[in-house]
């Protein structure tokens, strides 16, 4: 068996290569197929990585108040009309909620830095002392402002691992004097390094200030979030809280709607999973759809090849060939063709992949890989088996009358 | 020892309604180390008599037994097997594989017979030489002349040692000195203890036959022996 079993590949890889555009042509529907499914897990399996990177820094137990529900399809006007957050609240929200472990108000805008001649474009936030627990990042070099020094509207700041690369290098930042909108601020810590969020923008370019200092220098009354950390175990129930003391602080009657919204990481989660449904979707689709016009175009050249072998079966059929030697033959052939069209489909994908990793870290899912070489072997036996019947059965003195 | 018994043998094809008897009753026994040359006119049913013979086809009616067992109620692996390791054939147009080097279309039969590499290499070679063609073993079909190509056709026939060649004229596409040539090598292995079944329409070459069948509208009309 073993014997007939190498003879027949070496049969298929001459057949193939006897061809070679034909067998490209034909090979081409299972060289997207296994291209666009591979692919489609390079770009899950990306997004997978980011989206997790991106949710722990995010955090699944913050909670995010402010005018405008995420992802909802909120007129804009609508979500204008809707009394903005005030950074009173951050007291009474403390004062009235048993769950909200840190509650810390986000002001945000684009501003300028500069550092000597270094200049850059980037997001400054404003925020009190509690910041810090409702983010996943920690300080790498320095420390955070305190609570008085936010009271007392220093000029100070805490800049993003992406600043003090640009500005410092490997110089210590800590005490140097940075300029924000042209006003100077000193540089008191250094936030680590974080990425790239969902793979888009990267969250180390930022400086954060204090509060008074920002809301004093650059806008009293700016678009503001209030983040709110709570226990993990008890999200809920902590959503439900917060709702019913936000209700109380804008004095809304029961009959009255809610004229804020309170956000949370979940959200992404479903935006993503439906995301990720989609473009699996789709690339299941195209892979289908290519396996099968690809299927359908093996199982014609392996016709064409049974007709013009057909002397050839007779020959082998009269020194001895059986009809199950014959069939495995054509079925092998059949099986090559789209073993090496996937494998070069997989080839391609990995090519592709490796620049698909230069725009956002994701890496070809080995698994995926193999068993979409091992479905284009599939589609192989399949597409194969009725030329290869049909060979199998040819009736040898006519194959060998067969010009 | 009879090799070959066929017994009232029939061959009835319906062609557009019409009934066609390519065999019409032939009785016909083969012994051990016969040399038999089958004559007649085309249509006379010679080619289906050789395919009958050889186990590519069956009778429409009748008894065929080779080597004392019943070919009709054979399943396609045996007539595969009988057809590997007990007949050999050689065809007017060669049939090579023309992609195939002689020496690989030598070993094919081989492959079929689940012999392993190294003895298939060596067997293959055997036979080459056998014909006088060591020095052409690795040369494709159409590097070879008419006559270089039939012998590897009669070693691809030999390699598995059948006890029968079966040769559908074999020097129909040859000049008459390769021809010659040929039959020299057919009254060799003769020699040598096979059984030789020879399709021809030329009396030269019956002639190298000890017993000569003639065919006519399926029916044998003539059957002489020739001592030697």
């Amino acid at each position: 068996m073993f014997t007939l079993f190498i003879e027949n590949f070496r049969i298929s890889l001459s057949a193939v290569f006897a061809n070679k555009t034909r067998s490209i042509l034909t090979a081409l529907g299972i060289i997207i197929g296994v291209l666009s499914v591979t692919l489609m897990g390079t770009l899950i399996s990306g997004l997978n990585k980011s989206f997790e990177d991106s949710m722990s820094w995010l955090g699944k137990d913050i909670l995010h108040i402010s005018r405008y529900q995420w992802f909802s399809d909120m007129e804009w006007w609508e979500v204008k009309n809707r009394p903005r957050m005030l950074p009173g609240y951050v007291e009474k929200i403390k004062k009235r909620s048993k769950y909200a472990l840190a509650v810390a108000p986000v002001m945000q805008r684009g501003a300028s830095l500069s550092y000597r001649e270094k200049k850059t474009q980037t997001e400054i936030f404003g925020t009190n002392e509690e910041y810090m627990e409702t983010i996943s990042t920690n300080i790498a070099q320095g420390r955070f402002f305190t609570q008085n020094e936010d009271r007392s509207g220093s000029r100070i700041t805490v800049i993003g691992d992406g600043i003090k690369e640009a500005f410092f290098g490997n110089q210590n930042p800590i005490g140097q004097y940075i300029k924000i909108d042209n006003v100077k601020f000193r540089v008191i810590g250094v936030l680590e390094k974080q990425g790239e969020f969902l793979g888009l923008f990267s969250v180390d370019k930022q400086a954060i200030l204090p509060f008074g200092a920002y809301k004093r220098i650059f806008s009293r009354r700016g678009w503001m979030r209030l983040s709110v950390k709570v226990p993990e175990d008890k999200i809920d129930k902590s959503i439900d809280e917060i709702y019913s003391v936000m209700r109380h602080i804008r004095g809304l009657k029961p009959s009255e709607k809610n004229n804020f919204a309170i956000n949370q990481t979940k959200i992404f989660e479903d935006q993503y999973n439906t995301l990720k449904m989609t473009i699996g979707g789709t690339g299941v689709f195209i892979t289908l759809l290519s396996l099968v016009v690809g299927g359908i175009g093996i199982m014609n050249i392996m016709f064409v090849s049974v007709k013009e072998r057909t002397r050839e079966i007779g020959v082998r059929k009269a020194i001895g060939a059986t009809k199950g030697m014959i069939m495995c033959q054509f079925l092998m052939e059949a099986v090559t063709i789209c073993l090496i069209a996937g494998l070069i489909g997989l080839f391609f994908a990995y090519i592709s992949s490796l620049f698909i990793n230069k725009i956002f870290p994701s890496t070809l899912p080995v698994g995926l890989s193999i068993s979409a070489v091992i479905l284009s072997m599939v589609v192989g036996v399949v597409s194969g088996m009725i030329p290869s019947y049909r060979a199998a059965n040819l009736d040898p003195i006519d194959s060998l009358r067969y010009e | 020892m009879t090799l070959i018994s066929l017994k009232d043998i029939y061959k009835i094809y319906h062609v557009g309604g019409e009934e066609v008897r390519a065999l019409d009753g032939i009785d016909l026994e083969i012994g051990e180390n016969e040399y038999l040359a089958v004559m007649g006119p085309s249509g006379s049913g010679k080619s289906t008599l050789m395919n009958m013979i050889g186990c590519l086809d069956t009778p429409t009616d009748g008894i065929y037994e080779f080597e004392g067992e019943m070919v009709q109620v054979m399943d396609d692996t045996q007539l595969a097997s009988i057809r590997n390791r007990k007949i050999g054939f050689v065809f007017q147009t060669f049939n090579l594989l023309p992609k195939a080097t002689a020496h690989h279309n030598v070993e094919i039969p081989l492959v079929y017979a689940n012999i392993r590499k190294e003895k298939r290499m060596r067997m293959a070679s055997d036979a080459l030489e056998s014909v006088g063609l060591a020095d052409r073993m690795y040369h494709k079909p159409n590097e070879l002349s008419g006559g270089q190509r039939q012998r590897v056709a009669i070693a691809r026939a030999l390699v598995n040692n059948p006890s029968i060649l079966l040769a559908d004229e074999p020097t129909g596409n040859l000049d008459s000195k390769s021809g010659q040539e040929i039959m020299g090598i057919l009254d060799l292995l003769h020699g040598k203890g096979n059984t030789i079944i020879l399709v021809t329409h030329e009396d030269d070459i019956a002639k190298h036959a000890h017993r000569t069948i003639r065919l006519f509208d399926g029916k044998i009309t003539e059957d002489i022996e020739r001592g030697f």
